[in-house]
C-alpha cells in the first residue's frame, strides 16, 4: 500500500504541471488585461505599461508560467492584487470561519443521510418510504437561494430565533452566527443525501448475501447494521471524502448573505476583481486537495473492504 | 477518519482565534455612542494612495487627514482648511501654492514609531506623502490626479529610483510647518486634490516598517483609529483619545437649522465613541439589519423602493411610525451613450446624432430602471455645481420621433436606409443589458438598427481605449466639484486613451475649454461654463442619461446625517442619540 500511495502521490506532479498550464493560458494568455481593470477610469497607456511592469506581466510567457509551477510546488502564491495582502494569511484568517460552517453542516447532514436512508430502506416500499422520497424530491425542487431568503427573513428576522447575520471569531463565539446557515445548509442536503444513501443501501438490500442472511434467521436490524451498512461503505465513503475539499472552499451563497468572512466570499471577491493571483491560488489548492483526498479515498476502500487490493 | 475530523476541527480554533474582531457593535452600554455603518463591497485597505474606489476612500478617511477638506454644510461645496492652518497663499500668477499646517497636530499612537508615541505631523510628511503618489513602485491609483501639474515630480518619477531625498522643484519644505508646491502650468483645480483620500497625510516611519503590508496599518491623525485590518466582515474604530480641538461647524447652508443640522455647532468632534463598519454584500441582509435597528443608515433596496417610498408624498406610513428618515441625494454625475467620433459615420455628423438623441425615451428609462427619479440630462454638467443651468431644456435631449425622423432623412438615411448596424458596447449586468435592449427598441422606432454588445470593464475600456467600439455607454462621477472635471471628457487632447473615450474633437469646443481651464473660480467662468453646457446640448457628442438621484434611509436616532456628494471624513460630524434609540428601537 506505500508503494502505491507513494507512486500515486508522484502522479500529482505532472498533473499539477498541467493544471497549471491551464490556470496560466486562462489567466496570462486568453483573459483582459487586469491593469487596464485596477486602474479603472483613469487608466492611461502609460499607467497600464507601468502597473503591467509591476504585476510582471511584461515578463516572457515561459518566466510567467514558471512563477505558477514554482507557487504551485512552494504554496508561495504571493500578494492579493486589490488587498496586497499574503495570500497565504488570507487563507488562514478565512479558512477557520468557512469550516464553523462547512464542517458541523457536513457531519449533521451525512449523520441525518445515512441515518434515515437506512431507515427507510428498512421500511422500503411502504408508505413512510414513499412519503420521504416524495417530501425529498419537493425539497430538492426548491432553489438554495429561496431556503436562504426565506429562512433568514422567517427565522431570523420574523421570529427572532437566530441573528441575521455576522459572525465572530473563536468557539463557541461564532455558534449563534453559524446556527441558522448550518441548518440550511443540512436541510438543501438532505434531499439528495437520502436519496442516494437509500439507492445504496436498497442494492445492497437485494444481494444474495443478504438472502443468505435472512435464510440464517439473522434479524433484519442485524443484516442492516453488520451487513449492508458495511458493504455499502465503499460508495459512501467515496462521497464523503470527495467533499472534503470542498468544505474548505466555503459556501459561497450562505457566507455572502450571513456575512460570514470565510473564503467562499474570498472566492467571489477575487473573481469580481480580477484578483488572479488569488484566483491561481484557490485553483491549484483545490486541484491539490482534490487529488490528494482521491488517494485517500482509495485507501479508505482498502480498510473498509479486505477484497480490494491497492497495487 | 476521525482523525481527520478531528484535525480539520483543530484547524477551526486554531485558524479563528486571531481572525476578524469581535465587537459587540448594537449594545450602547454605559451610554458609550456607538455607529453603526454598512459597506457593500469589498474594503481593500487603509493605504490613502490606493484609495480609488467610494469604499476605501471612506475607511482611509476616518483614520488620515488631508490639508483641505470640504465644508460639511455649506452648498455648493466649499474647501476649507483641514491640516492645514487656514487656505493656501496663491502666488507667481497662480503657479504656486503656500500652506502653513497647523501646530500640534498628532499622529496616532503606533509601533512604528519610538516607545510607540505618534510623533507631530510636520511639512515634510505631506511631502513625503506626495511624492509617494509619484513614486512609480507605489502604483498609487491617484497618480493622475497631479500628473504633468507638480514641476519636477513627472522627472523625478520617470528617473524610477524612488529617492525621497531628492529635490524636487514643485516640492519645497519650508521649515517644519510650511510648504510650497510650485505647478508647471496653473491648474485652478488644483486644490481640489488636498481634500482627497490619495493625498492625505501618511508616516514615512509606518510605510517603511510594514513595508508591503502598510494597506493594512492605518496610521493616520484623523479622529479615529483602529487596528490591523484583516479583511474581515467588520471594521471597528474608536476615537482618537489625543485628536486635536476640532469643533462641529456653527453654519451651514439655508434651511440646515430647521433640519437639525446645527444642534450640535461648536462641540467637540468626534462626537461618537466608536464605528463599527459592516461588509453586506447582500441586499437582504443589509435591510433585514436595518429593519432591526443593527444599521443606523442604508440605501433603499430597489425592489422596497415602492413599499418604503410613497410617489410624491415621500415616507410611507409604516416608516415614519418607526422614526425613519429619508435622505435624498443627488449625484454628481451623468450617465451618457458615447458615438466614437473617429467613426466615419458619426464624425462631423450632427444631424445624425441628433436624430438618434431624440429617439431615446428617457422618460421611459427613468421609470423602469430609476424609480422615475432620476433626473435627464441636458447637457453635460450635473446640478449643484457652476456651470450647470437649472431648468434648461435641451432642443435634442427629449423624445421627438417626427423630428428625429426628419433630422435622420437630412443626415442622408431616410428611415435609417443605407445605414449600417450600430454596434454598441455596455459593461454587461443585467440592468445594463436591459437599458441596452430598451435603447435598441427605441433606436428601431426610426430605423436605427443597434447590436449591443455586453461585455467586461476591462474589455470596455479596451475597445474604447483602442477606438474600435462605435458607441459605448458609460457614466462619470465626480472627482471634485467643478464643472471642469466633466467638460474635460469632450476635449480633443484627452482623447482615448484618455478621459475622452468618444475621440470628440471640435476646435470651437476646444477653445473655449482651453481658456476655461486657466480661470480661476469667478462669475466670468460660470458664464463660460455655461455656455459650453449649452454648446454641448446642441453638438450632442453623446446621446446623455441621467444624473442620477437616489435615496437613502436612517434611523430617527442617527444625528446630523446630511447628504454630500464627499463624504470622506464625515463621520466625525456624526451623532448617535443613545436615548432616543432606547425609545425608537421599541418601535420596531
Amino acid at each position: 500500500m506505500l508503494q502505491y500511495s507513494i507512486r500515486r502521490l508522484l502522479y500529482i506532479i505532472p498533473v499539477l504541471l498541467g493544471v497549471c498550464f491551464i490556470v496560466f493560458f486562462l489567466f496570462n494568455v486568453v483573459a483582459t488585461d487586469p491593469a487596464a481593470q485596477q486602474l479603472g477610469k483613469h487608466a492611461t497607456a502609460s499607467s497600464i505599461v507601468e502597473l503591467r511592469k509591476e504585476l510582471g506581466l511584461d515578463r516572457s510567457y515561459f518566466v510567467q508560467y514558471l512563477d505558477i509551477v514554482k507557487s504551485a510546488f512552494t504554496f508561495d502564491f504571493g500578494r492579493s492584487w486589490s488587498s496586497h495582502q499574503k495570500i497565504s494569511d488570507i487563507l488562514m484568517n478565512k479558512a477557520g470561519a468557512s469550516l464553523s460552517l462547512t464542517i458541523p453542516a457536513f457531519i449533521i447532514s451525512m449523520f441525518l443521510g445515512i441515518s434515515l436512508s437506512l431507515f427507510v430502506a428498512f421500511y422500503r416500499g411502504r408508505l413512510i418510504d414513499y412519503a420521504t422520497m416524495l417530501i425529498c424530491i419537493a425539497m430538492m425542487s426548491i432553489s438554495y437561494l429561496v431556503y436562504i431568503i426565506v429562512f433568514q427573513y422567517v427565522l431570523a428576522y420574523e421570529w427572532g430565533l437566530f441573528e441575521v447575520s455576522g459572525y465572530e471569531s473563536g468557539f463557541p463565539a461564532f455558534i449563534p452566527y453559524v446556527a441558522l446557515p448550518i441548518l440550511i445548509s443540512v436541510v438543501t442536503s438532505l434531499g439528495p443525501d437520502i436519496r442516494f444513501f437509500r439507492t445504496i443501501m436498497l442494492d445492497e438490500i437485494y444481494q444474495d448475501y443478504v438472502r443468505t442472511a435472512r435464510a440464517k434467521g439473522l434479524s433484519e436490524k442485524v443484516i442492516l447494521f453488520k451487513h449492508v451498512l458495511r458493504n455499502a461503505l465503499v460508495p459512501i465513503i467515496t462521497y464523503i471524502i470527495i467533499q472534503l475539499p470542498f468544505l474548505i472552499l466555503g459556501a459561497l451563497l450562505l457566507e455572502s448573505f450571513f456575512d460570514i468572512p470565510g473564503l467562499g466570499g474570498e472566492l467571489l471577491r477575487a473573481l469580481n476583481s480580477s484578483d488572479f493571483p488569488v484566483i491561481k491560488a484557490f485553483t491549484v489548492l483545490t486541484a491539490i486537495a482534490y487529488m490528494v483526498f482521491s488517494l485517500v479515498t482509495d485507501i479508505f476502500y482498502a480498510l473498509a473492504d479486505p477484497r480490494i487490493k491497492l497495487q | 477518519m476521525k482523525n481527520l475530523i478531528f484535525i480539520l476541527v483543530l484547524s477551526i480554533f486554531s485558524c479563528t482565534k486571531n481572525s476578524s474582531t469581535s465587537s459587540t457593535a448594537g449594545a450602547a452600554a454605559g451610554g458609550e455612542k456607538v455607529l453603526n455603518l454598512v459597506v457593500t463591497a469589498d474594503v481593500k485597505g487603509f493605504d490613502p494612495n490606493q484609495a480609488s474606489d467610494l469604499y476605501a476612500g471612506n475607511e482611509v478617511a476616518r483614520v488620515y487627514e488631508g490639508l483641505l477638506q470640504f465644508h460639511y454644510l455649506k452648498r455648493p461645496y466649499q474647501l476649507e482648511p483641514n491640516l492645514a492652518d487656514g487656505m493656501p497663499t496663491v502666488g507667481d500668477g497662480g503657479l504656486s501654492y503656500t500652506f502653513k499646517l497647523k501646530k500640534g497636530v498628532m499622529f496616532h499612537d503606533d509601533a512604528c514609531f519610538p516607545n510607540g508615541k505618534g510623533r507631530e505631523l510636520t511639512a515634510e510628511d505631506i511631502a513625503y506623502s506626495i511624492k509617494r503618489m509619484g513614486d512609480p513602485k507605489e502604483q498609487s491609483k491617484g497618480w493622475w490626479l497631479i500628473e504633468g501639474k507638480i514641476a519636477g515630480l513627472d522627472d523625478w518619477r520617470k528617473n524610477g529610483n524612488s529617492d525621497y531625498t531628492k529635490e524636487i522643484a514643485g516640492i519645497k519644505v519650508i521649515d517644519k510647518h510650511t510648504i510650497k508646491f510650485t505647478l508647471s502650468r496653473p491648474f485652478p483645480q488644483f486644490l481640489y486634490a488636498f481634500a482627497m483620500p490619495f493625498t492625505y497625510a501618511v508616516a514615512k516611519e509606518a510605510v517603511t516598517k510594514y513595508g508591503k503590508e502598510f494597506v493594512n496599518h492605518p496610521v493616520g491623525t484623523g479622529p479615529f483609529i483602529t487596528g490591523k485590518y484583516n479583511q474581515g466582515n467588520q471594521i471597528v474604530y474608536t476615537k482618537n483619545p489625543n485628536y486635536r480641538t476640532v469643533t462641529y461647524p456653527s453654519e451651514g447652508e439655508s434651511g440646515d437649522s430647521a433640519k437639525g443640522f446645527l444642534k450640535a455647532a461648536g462641540q467637540k468632534l468626534p462626537l461618537v465613541d466608536k464605528i463599527v463598519v459592516k461588509i453586506m454584500k447582500e441586499e437582504q441582509t443589509r435591510w433585514l439589519n436595518f429593519l432591526k435597528g443593527n444599521l443606523d443608515a442604508m440605501g433603499i433596496p430597489t425592489e422596497q423602493f415602492t413599499n418604503v417610498m410613497v410617489p410624491g408624498k415621500g415616507l410611507s406610513d409604516k416608516f415614519k411610525k418607526m422614526g425613519v428618515m429619508e435622505r435624498k441625494s443627488v449625484g454628481l454625475d451623468v450617465t451618457y451613450t458615447a458615438f466614437n467620433h473617429e467613426h466615419e459615420l458619426f464624425k462631423n455628423n450632427v444631424k445624425l446624432r441628433q436624430a438618434m438623441s431624440l429617439a431615446q425615451d428617457r422618460d421611459m428609462v427613468n421609470k423602469k430602471f430609476y424609480q422615475g427619479i432620476s433626473i435627464p440630462a441636458q447637457s453635460i454638467t450635473p446640478p449643484n455645481i457652476a456651470g450647470h443651468i437649472d431648468g434648461f431644456v435641451g432642443q435634442y435631449q427629449n423624445l421627438n420621433i417626427v423630428k428625429a425622423k426628419e433630422l435622420l432623412s437630412e443626415a442622408g438615411f431616410p428611415e435609417g436606409k443605407g445605414l449600417p448596424e450600430i454596434t454598441l458596447h455596455y459593461t454587461y449586468n443585467t440592468k445594463s443589458r436591459q437599458i441596452a435592449e430598451v435603447f435598441q427598441q427605441n433606436m428601431s422606432k426610426i430605423g436605427v438598427k443597434i447590436k449591443p454588445v455586453g461585455v467586461t470593464w476591462p474589455e470596455l475600456m479596451k475597445v474604447v481605449n483602442t477606438k474600435q467600439s462605435m458607441m459605448f455607454s458609460m457614466a462619470w462621477g465626480a472627482d471634485y466639484p467643478d464643472a471642469e472635471n466633466f467638460l474635460q471628457l469632450l476635449y480633443s487632447k484627452n482623447s482615448a486613451p484618455g478621459a475622452n473615450g468618444s475621440n470628440y474633437s471640435d476646435p470651437e469646443y476646444d477653445a473655449m475649454f482651453v481658456k476655461a481651464s486657466m480661470m480661476e473660480d469667478s462669475p466670468e467662468r460660470t458664464a463660460l461654463y455655461e455656455k459650453m453646457y449649452k454648446y454641448v446640448s446642441e453638438k450632442v457628442p453623446w446621446i446623455l442619461g441621467f444624473h442620477r438621484v437616489g435615496y437613502g434611509l436612517s434611523h430617527g436616532w442617527f444625528k446630523n446625517y446630511k447628504f454630500t456628494e464627499f463624504n470622506h471624513g464625515v463621520a466625525k460630524y456624526y451623532d448617535i442619540d443613545n436615548a432616543a434609540k432606547g425609545e425608537l428601537k421599541t418601535k420596531l
